[in-house]
């Protein structure tokens, strides 16, 4: 899960950063306007983090230019301003939610996951697929009646392709998705993390399209 | 109630009614004492009349018969006038007749016109006689008769006065009422004025002139008043934004630090809760000075050493200096001290030296410079950093405004250094500063106000 973290404080940049990062999400901070419409033109993130106040080119701004280009990343704004003709500013423009500052960090990851889960169409808070049950929120997986332990990258792995069922996600986009600028990838990664999810739920439980990347079975009718 | 002492409707009408009273008593009285003296002339010519006519009649030896006919008449008429006659041979006299009912007044009564008392009243008599006939009539009019007449002309016009007066009072208090009208509507409109939003009396609909220039001057402090308060609303508004984001840096990296396992995230996390905490202090600190700036009264300034107190107030940046790379010239006149409060004036210094400080960039230059001119002190900060476009020049100014800059602050120092220098009559620019190596220009910001007559010496004399 790959988020854009726009603000321009260097202290709730650096504490936003870290605090996302224990939740397990992979974060480029960019801390003025100009860098963020930059980040969000040239790469893809399952959801950005939009402070209003920035230097060079404020935040409302950004929104419209994301939203005028037909690029539907969720966003959530990070406001200090209470007042209703602000909010209703924001999400005007096509925030999908606001949380207003001072927040927690616990509300914070709660929104993002709700942006993700309904960006991608889902109104149930657990992916499935087969015997595989995935819960963001508590960042546990399940097999059957037992719980898999999976690390932090195998974990977003599972859930960015669960996210997307019966999709063939290329290796690029799944790289792309899975690790901040900051992480060098290594070429053969993503291959050991298939391999070991694969270990750990079942060789069915992830498709390889060869030359093209891996799959998920779409949803089993219940 | 002390409010209806000082009715304005009550003393116009217990004025205009007791000045109409005032002016009643007073006609009356004149008049009263113009019909006494006109009374008294037409009354003495009555009597002089009546006594010469007696007299011709004695003469002409008719009195006998002419007495008889008085009795006759007095029986039936009340006769306004008493009259005796004598016959005087030498010194020596005899009453021959008196009117009826009368008594005889004493002798000697003098020629002429004579005032007498006769019966406990006052009488008026006039007494003339003929040589020849030595025959002497006497005709005397009681003063009391002169008395009513006078009276009952004067209250002829002053009981018409006394008895409309309750009317007028009515007619008075309705017409005070009346005019007094756009006051009370006034008033009214005054009363149901929203605390919150200051909006002007309606200044279309016609006023007296009397009391336009009272709802002009009304109208005129409502909109300097709504101007503070709005000023006032906006600075705590944005105070309180400003806080939040501190705030929320606290809190989040709080947590962090909470939920990271020991070691250099949580040292990290615990350094950054610490940095954000001195941030808010220095924040808290800026908007205290802000609230005292805002509130201290200008008090002319005592003498103090200018150049000395520029140097100690950029001693405390040295450490920021070394870190950035930067230099720090301090050019200062001797002797020349701004016409500002010495901590007024510290502050300013911190402020201008804390910004170029913070926003010139690494290895920038700085220039302090404290300069007497013709009777202005002028104290200039001024940088070779980035410099700013004359409408980020302007921007700048606001409250909370940053510049789109990354470095840190709270964006109230030049807010700060502007509010000292409205209140002591400085003028505050922002100029181009010093020449970059790249042929940019810096940042200056100056600051020009009167210098202190107690200057010890002065480069312009």
């Amino acid at each position: 899960m790959r988020l854009l973290l726009v603000e321009d404080d260097r202290l709730l940049g650096d504490g936003l950063r870290a605090g996302l990062v224990q939740a397990g999400y992979a974060v480029d901070w960019v801390r003025d306007g100009e860098a963020a419409i930059t980040a969000l033109g040239t790469e893809s993130f399952a959801a950005v983090v939009l402070d209003l106040g920035l230097p060079r080119r404020d935040g409302l701004s950004v929104l419209r230019g994301l939203r005028s280009r037909g690029d539907t990343t969720p966003v959530l704004v990070l406001t200090a301003r209470d007042q209703l003709e602000d909010r209703v500013q924001g999400l005007d423009l096509g925030a999908d939610d606001y949380v207003l500052k001072p927040f927690d960090l616990d509300e914070v990851a709660a929104r993002l996951r709700a942006l993700v889960r309904r960006a991608h169409g889902r109104a149930t808070v657990i992916l499935r697929c087969g015997d595989i049950a995935l819960d963001p929120a508590a960042r546990t997986v399940m097999r059957g009646s037992h719980a898999v332990d999976l690390t932090l990258r195998e974990f977003n792995l599972l859930q960015i392709l669960l996210e997307n069922p019966g999709r063939v996600m290329s290796r690029r986009a799944l790289e792309e998705q899975l690790y901040a600028w900051d992480n060098l990838v290594d070429s053969n990664a993503l291959e050991v993390h298939v391999h070991h999810l694969r270990k750990k739920l079942g060789n069915d439980a992830i498709r390889t399209v060869r030359g093209i990347g891996y799959t998920v079975a779409a949803h089993d009718p219940v | 109630m002390t409010r209806s002492d000082h009715s304005l409707r009550r003393r116009l009408v217990w004025l205009v009614v007791g000045a109409i009273l005032g002016i009643g008593l007073i006609s009356s009285l004149v008049v009263y004492q113009r019909a006494h003296h006109e009374a008294d002339e037409l009354l003495d010519t009555q009597l002089a009349q009546v006594a010469e006519t007696l007299l011709t009649i004695s003469v002409g030896g008719e009195i006998d018969h002419f007495v008889e006919e008085m009795h006759e008449q007095a029986r039936r008429y009340a006769v306004p006038i008493a009259f005796e006659i004598w016959h005087r041979a030498h010194d020596e006299g005899d009453r021959i007749v008196t009117s009826p009912g009368h008594s005889g007044f004493v002798p000697p009564i003098p020629d002429g016109y004579s005032n007498r008392e006769h019966q406990g009243k006052l009488w008026r008599l006039f007494s003339i006689h003929d040589p020849a006939s030595e025959y002497v009539v006497i005709v005397g009019q009681r003063h009391s008769a002169r008395d009513r007449l006078a009276r009952e002309t004067g209250l002829s016009l002053l009981v018409p006065t006394l008895l409309s007066l309750p009317l007028m009072a009515l007619l008075v208090g309705w017409v005070v009422n009346r005019s007094l009208r756009p006051v009370d509507a006034l008033a009214q409109s005054v009363r149901s004025l929203d605390p919150g939003a200051l909006t002007p009396l309606d200044s279309s609909s016609e006023l007296p002139r009397e009391i336009a220039p009272l709802r002009d001057a009304f109208n005129a402090l409502l909109v300097r008043v709504s101007a503070a308060l709005d000023n006032e609303r906006r600075f705590t508004a944005d105070a309180a934004h400003e806080l939040r984001t501190p705030l929320a840096a606290l809190k989040i990296q709080a947590q962090v630090a909470q939920r990271a396992q020991p070691g250099e995230a949580q040292h990290h996390a615990l350094a950054q809760v610490i940095a954000g905490v001195d941030r808010m202090t220095h924040l808290v600190e800026q908007l205290l000075t802000l609230a005292r700036v805002e509130q201290g009264a200008a008090t002319p300034p005592r003498p103090y050493d200018a150049a000395a107190l520029l140097a100690a107030s950029c001693a405390p940046y040295r450490a920021a200096l070394s870190q950035n790379r930067q230099t720090l010239r301090l050019e200062a006149d001797p002797g020349c001290t701004p016409l500002l409060e010495r901590a007024w004036f510290e502050i300013i210094v911190r402020n201008l030296v804390a910004n170029a400080v913070n926003y010139a960039g690494t290895a920038a230059q700085i220039r302090v410079s404290l300069r007497c001119v013709s009777g202005r002190a002028r104290l200039c900060v001024s940088d070779d950093g980035p410099g700013l476009s004359p409408a980020a020049r302007t921007s700048l100014r606001a409250r909370f405004a940053r510049g789109d800059t990354e470095a840190e602050g709270c964006g109230l120092g030049l807010s700060i250094v502007e509010r000292i220098a409205q209140r002591a009559g400085a003028e505050l620019t922002l100029e181009d500063g010093d020449p970059r190596p790249d042929g940019g220009v810096g940042l200056a910001v100056c600051l020009d106000c009167p210098h202190a007559p107690f200057s010890a010496s002065d480069t312009s004399a």
